[in-house]
């Protein structure tokens, strides 16, 4: 196993290329987008990402599955210092189809927290 | 053996050959707080002769580090993994884009691939222990619904129970064991040999690193600025930036980061640029000697570590708090800084409550913002200027005059 060499700035980047297209649209939301994709691909290991576009929120959303065999989820990233309301979110969910979704913040040292918005009240499991 | 502890055990009392084993260990990566180390000169006859003149005859020995400026993401790139580790290793400088603290993506995926990792990584230990904890949980569930169901049955047919013996059925953190561990680990060989099986390249595959090490601005800025260890490079160039180069496009990011535009006469340097913020909080902090890490986990801004994070946790949560010298500033300002309008007390007692749970002391950190109309043009091109903002803290802590008399 050898390391190849590493790739010097963001658009060199292997994972780029399925941003390429939507990325520069919006430029404002481009960091915490291109840093959730990374994560969701690479370190939670999703499978079958699919980069979605969400106009209202200015900014591309994801679809994909936690592990092979479960459900679709959906991601939509936004960064800290971001204000958002319930009509965003609502505004996301309608565009992505999903009464579910998960809301990736991304800060400037590369950590993300994620925080699942469900509509509706619901009961933890345990 | 179960990786969870009940409450109340700290770390290294694990065991007294493992923990005092991984403290020497740390000790000895961990020796450096910065990334300047300072040598002594071997022998005795030229120290004394330089002593005798007055001439300190240490020197100090600076790390060449390079990294890139990324302003889409607003921050530096460091992606030669030798530079990332010195600055990680002496310092705890930056974090893995795809890791909790130092790169260690790559050596998850080798694991992953052997299937049979000899050194687990920090987020291979979290997540067992995660597991094992989600495990604990349903098992304690199920307990407590076979007890309950139980006292209902005796109930019903008049008998007397004996609770404490009831309760003794519970597992708690302390009573439970993992027990289906054994079987876990049996299936996992099978798994890979299977996906071996029709591929047999997959060993000899190279594997390429998608991870890099992220600086912050503030922390880019620190290392090259104040202790010259680090050379941030143009992203479109890949031509060394100045620190007057840097000093501006740092402060750019915040503006428009996408046309990595210098400031103009329509965009002028402001003095509420969140770059020189959570700069002179960085440079404050760290100077007394503090490791400064995002506190986004523990809804804080950031986590102060006495040492760093591998030996302790953090002991304070801090909120940067601007507050405007000149009010006009603030309502001109085009950054909307978070918290400078006065806050709810549902954000502090949340904010409180979050930090109490994990047993950190949480610290509201003033930065006084000085007003734009008595800084002049050329005071804001240079570091000069932060001789004119001010930091102080105030601690919080919940009281309850009920309890607290003891």
């Amino acid at each position: 196993m050898r390391r190849l060499s590493l790739p010097d700035s963001m658009e060199q980047h292997t994972t780029y290329a399925a941003l390429s297209a939507l990325l520069p649209k919006y430029p404002r939301s481009a960091g915490a987008v291109y840093q959730t994709y990374n994560d969701l691909l690479l370190a939670q290991q999703w499978s079958n990402l699919e980069v979605v576009d969400l106009p209202s929120s200015q900014r591309c959303g994801f679809r994909g599955q936690k592990k092979a065999a479960d459900g679709i989820s959906c991601v939509v990233p936004c960064s800290l210092a971001e204000m958002l309301c319930v009509g965003w979110l609502e505004g996301v969910m309608a565009e992505l189809g999903a009464a579910e979704v998960y809301l990736a913040i991304a800060a400037e040292d590369s950590s993300t927290v994620y925080y699942r918005v469900r509509a509706g009240v619901s009961k933890p499991p345990v | 053996m179960s990786t969870i502890q009940p409450q109340g055990r700290s770390g290294p009392a694990k065991g007294k050959g493992k923990g005092g084993a991984r403290r020497t260990e740390n000790n000895r990566i961990y020796a450096h707080p910065l990334p300047l180390v300072f040598t002594e000169p071997q022998g005795k006859l030229l120290p004394t002769a330089l002593g005798i003149l007055g001439i300190s005859p240490s020197r100090v020995e600076k790390p060449h580090c390079e990294g890139v400026f990324d302003p889409t993401t607003r921050s530096v790139w460091v992606n030669n993994s030798k530079d990332a580790m010195i600055l990680w290793r002496r310092g705890f400088f930056g974090k893995g884009n795809l890791s909790r603290s130092e790169p260690s993506w790559l050596a998850r995926q080798v694991n992953a691939r052997q299937a049979a990792g000899k050194y687990m990584t920090s987020e291979e230990v979290t997540a067992k222990r995660r597991a094992e904890r989600k495990q604990f949980k349903l098992d304690r569930a199920r307990a407590i619904a076979a007890v309950a169901a139980e006292a209902e049955a005796a109930f019903a047919e008049g008998r007397v129970i004996d609770t404490e013996e009831m309760k003794a059925n519970i597992p708690s953190a302390a009573t439970w064991k993992p027990s289906t561990s054994s079987t876990q680990e049996s299936e996992l060989p099978e798994a890979s040999a299977e996906q071996l099986e029709p591929d047999g390249e997959i060993s000899a595959e190279p594997l390429e690193d998608l991870e890099h090490m992220q600086l912050t601005l503030p922390e880019a800025f620190f290392l090259s600025w104040a202790l010259d260890c680090l050379t941030v490079l143009h992203p479109k160039t890949m031509d060394p930036m100045t620190l007057q180069e840097l000093w501006t496009s740092f402060q750019s990011a915040h503006l428009s980061p996408h046309l990595l535009l210098l400031p103009s006469a329509s965009q002028p340097l402001r003095t509420d640029n969140p770059f020189l913020l959570n700069y002179v909080f960085f440079h404050h902090y760290r100077s007394l000697g503090w490791v400064i890490k995002n506190g986004i986990k523990f809804c804080a801004d950031y986590l102060l570590y006495k040492r760093g994070p591998v030996f302790h946790h953090a002991e304070f949560s801090m909120m940067l708090i601007p507050v405007y010298e000149d009010p006009e500033d603030e309502k001109s300002s085009p950054f909307n800084l978070p918290n400078a309008a006065p806050f709810t007390w549902q954000w502090l007692s949340t904010v409180n409550r979050v930090n109490s749970q994990v047993q950190k002391t949480l610290m509201l950190s003033y930065v006084t913002i000085p007003a734009q109309s008595r800084m002049t043009e050329s005071s804001l091109t240079s570091p000069a200027c932060f001789a004119q903002y001010s930091i102080r803290e105030v601690t919080i802590r919940r009281f309850v005059p009920a309890r607290m008399r003891d």
